[in-house]
């Protein structure tokens, strides 16, 4: 089945918008890093977060007290909607289909409901804030200010559920009563987490992210939201949503990436958009790229934006659809150059570039890939 | 299969079998002991045992024994690290493919609401001094949604890839529901579904603090409901291209036959007040299904006994039915949050092969205002050929399944 982009939106810590990333990753630019803290514990993470500015112009009641993630979420979607020239009436509002996909979901209100039951009792906790600690909270709000009617889907995963939304939204869009499928991702930041992914040695405490470095010295975290309408025609299309995969132990990720990669591989792809952040996933991608697709461009956006989780996959796509559509890929930052992969460490025209493939490996145990191309 | 016969049975719809069923719930480990439950009335609503809750309304729920479920799978190697949801994906899963050893998924579609939450409850109370860190890093790698799904599978050595459905209390339904659709049409041939999820103590406190929860026993439909209970559980169904599982031998215990979901962007706890969300869902499952109103025999309600969700669900049933038979098992064993809508898949699976219809217990009056044939505190025989299973969750998601007696 023919799926493909017709509009995009994106909001990252470079900003927010398609063009103006874009722009500001093929300079070569990174997100600043924000230090971060909590009351009660004497430790400090650095994070890249996203500037207020990208925010002022969205503004709902269901955003009253919405946390920062369905904020994200809200001003991507309205992008991507408006980019692709759709506009939702009661006529085709249940002709369009929402995905939402989520990792940690909204964490900032849970650990506040939570800490009021911790710290006071459970008669102190809030009405107010428990429906925001559920998981479809965001994608609840994004629907009812696009006025979506139809299937609305919350996925939840690690760094790969991004594309495993493309192939549930691949699955929805073979019902022919659909013409649209909205696919979100968006997360949030707070100190918790920091902490969490620090305990299971997966974070550094501050800039830069290496990736495909042997040291695997951590990932930065950042926050924001990408989002994509697929329709049957678009500018890009998507020519195979693989449904993914899991492994058991880290050390056996890279065999489930090559089978992705071998599943998805065609006899010419220009590049691939990996999803190296500086930590384990970075030695799994290294040896399935290098086996597979050795010819290939590698690209991570991950030094540059940070570690998104739940919006990394569909930052990925974005990456991939402006690097077909601008003939041009950004250069990868803070990496060595002496790696046996082709990485480019200068903004790069790729003139005759066609086809592309986004791989993901989560720090869940979830892995998934798509290929795209463009004519 | 081939793509060009995938792309045949696109234009003419696959039939969509279950061959198969796990369920562990309040109700009992397995078919048989939730038919023996269903059979009897049972209220297996107890008082709260896993934490404490002095301080809420509610002090009751539907709990699954943790001696019966640790036991189950100790076998597995590191087992006591992991969290109960997956003890319960874990022995779910073990009962079907006890009967089905032979099923291979290509898809895994599982729901849930919590996922691992009390483990992140116990990082977050030892981070604020009440505890040992040290188990931290076991806590933070349980704590995802996906975690029990993937290690119910590696158990078994099933490595399709999964999607984990949160659309809150509607999860399980929509996780069937969509698995239906993906064998229906003919992208896949065999999908896992189902949903879990265990209690946890932040969300037993977030119902309560919305005052959704009742001190009471819970009534649905009834005049003098004042409340859900929670419950916990999980429930799986192998899902197949009926023809091939027939090729291959497989028993046929039913089909599902329609699917319908609706949005209704109301309010973020509280159903559009008409049913028009209900109702949407209700429509377009019955539209899936080729069928009409009237053919349908049998309905496990959502009825959660809240005020709202019984009244605009109540609505919508009479709306579009006429005396239909309708019942809330919930009111046996608690809302199960994302597995509800897969343990009662399982509920109307029982009833169409068994024929009789659940009951609706603690049931005293009806509601003037819900106008509904409601099976009153005693299961009754009857014929059934199609049972519709409702479920509705935070955010207006509203989600209806169609299952038919299989007739060879």
């Amino acid at each position: 089945m023919s799926l493909a982009i017709a509009g995009m939106g994106w909001v990252t810590p470079l900003g927010t918008g398609i063009d103006s990333v874009w722009q500001r990753l093929l300079q070569g630019e990174e997100a600043s890093a924000t230090p971060i803290s909590e009351q009660l514990v004497d430790r400090v993470y650095n994070v890249f977060r996203v500037p207020e500015s990208g925010l002022k112009e969205i503004s709902h009641p269901r955003l009253r007290r919405a946390s920062a993630i369905s904020r994200f979420a809200a001003v991507a979607g309205l992008h991507a909607l408006e980019s692709a020239g759709l506009k939702l009436e009661s006529q085709n509002a249940d002709r369009i289909a929402l995905v939402f996909a989520i990792s940690n979901g909204g964490v900032v209100y849970t650990k506040r409901f939570y800490h009021q039951i911790v710290g006071t009792g459970a008669h102190a906790a809030s009405p107010l804030l428990f429906p925001e600690t559920v998981f479809n909270a965001p994608a609840s709000h994004l629907a009812a200010i696009l006025g979506v009617t139809g299937a609305t889907y919350t996925l939840v995963g690690d760094g790969a559920v991004g594309l495993t939304a493309i192939t549930m939204a691949e699955q929805l869009m073979a019902n022919e009563a659909l013409d649209y499928c909205l696919v979100v991702g968006s997360e949030e930041i707070d100190w918790l987490l920091c902490d969490a992914y620090r305990r299971w040695r997966l974070l550094r405490a501050a800039p830069p992210i290496e990736p495909f470095s042997t040291q695997h010295r951590g990932m930065i975290l950042s926050e924001g939201a990408g989002a994509i309408v697929l329709a049957r025609n678009g500018f890009v299309t998507i020519e195979r949503a693989h449904p993914g995969g899991h492994f058991g132990r880290r050390a056996e990720a890279g065999k489930t990436l090559k089978r992705i990669l071998c599943d998805l591989r065609e006899s010419e792809i220009d590049f691939v958009i990996s999803s190296a952040n500086g930590t384990f996933v970075d030695q799994a991608e290294f040896e399935a790229l290098q086996d597979v697709v050795p010819n290939a461009l590698i690209y991570t956006g991950k030094p540059a934006l940070g570690e998104s989780v739940g919006a990394a996959g569909l930052w990925q796509i974005i990456l991939a659809a402006q690097a077909l559509r601008s003939k041009e890929i950004a250069p990868v930052l803070h990496t060595n150059h002496s790696l046996r992969l082709r990485l480019p460490f200068l903004p790069t025209p790729m003139p005759t570039a066609r086809r592309a493939i986004v791989l993901s490996c989560g720090l869940n145990q979830q892995a998934a890939g798509l290929r795209m191309a463009i004519e | 299969m081939a793509q060009a016969d995938r792309r045949e049975s696109t234009n003419n719809p696959a039939r969509v079998a279950v061959t198969a069923a796990g369920v562990i719930s309040p109700l009992g480990f397995g078919l048989a002991e939730t038919l023996e439950s269903l059979r009897r009335a049972r209220d297996c609503v107890t008082p709260m045992m896993r934490f404490s809750v002095t301080q809420c309304r509610c002090k009751t729920a539907g709990q699954v024994s943790d001696s019966r479920l640790l036991a189950g799978d100790s076998q597995i190697p590191r087992s006591g690290r992991l969290h109960r949801a997956s003890h319960m994906m874990i022995q779910a899963l073990q009962q079907l493919v006890a009967r089905q050893p032979g099923f291979e998924p290509e898809l895994t579609v599982i729901g849930t609401t919590s996922g691992g939450m009390s483990y992140g409850e116990r990082y977050y109370r030892s981070l604020n001094g009440a505890g040992d860190l040290r188990k931290a890093p076991t806590w933070i790698a349980n704590y995802p949604a996906q975690k029990p799904v993937i290690d119910a599978q590696t158990a078994f050595g099933i490595s399709a890839p999964c999607h984990v459905i949160a659309n809150a209390c509607a999860s399980g339904t929509n996780a069937i529901g969509h698995a239906f659709e993906c064998v229906r049409s003919g992208r896949y041939q065999r999908v896992l579904a189902g949903g879990y999820d265990a209690l946890a103590e932040m969300v037993f406190v977030g119902f309560d603090s919305l005052q959704a929860s009742t001190p009471d026993k819970c009534r649905p439909f009834d005049r003098q409901r004042s409340g859900m209970v929670l419950g916990e559980g999980a429930a799986v169904f192998a899902l197949e291209n009926l023809e091939l599982a027939r090729k291959r031998g497989a028993p046929v215990l039913a089909e599902i036959i329609g699917y319908g979901i609706s949005t209704d962007n109301f309010h973020i706890t509280q159903p559009e007040p008409s049913g028009i969300g209900a109702r949407q869902a209700m429509e377009r499952a019955l539209t899936s299904a080729h069928v009409s109103a009237a053919d349908v025999d049998y309905i496990n309600a959502h009825g959660t006994a809240t005020l709202f969700n019984d009244a605009t669900e109540g609505k919508a049933i009479s709306a579009l039915f006429n005396g239909v038979p309708v019942s809330s098992t919930k009111s046996m064993m608690g809302h199960s949050l994302g597995a509800a809508g897969a343990i009662e898949a399982v509920v109307c699976l029982l009833a169409l092969q068994h024929q009789f219809l659940p009951a609706n217990i603690n049931f005293t009056a009806p509601d003037e205002d819900v106008d509904l044939n409601i099976i009153a505190n005693e299961p009754r025989s009857a014929a059934v050929s199609i049972a519709l299973s409702n479920s509705f969750g935070f955010g207006g998601t509203n989600a209806s399944l169609i299952m038919r007696k299989f007739e060879p």
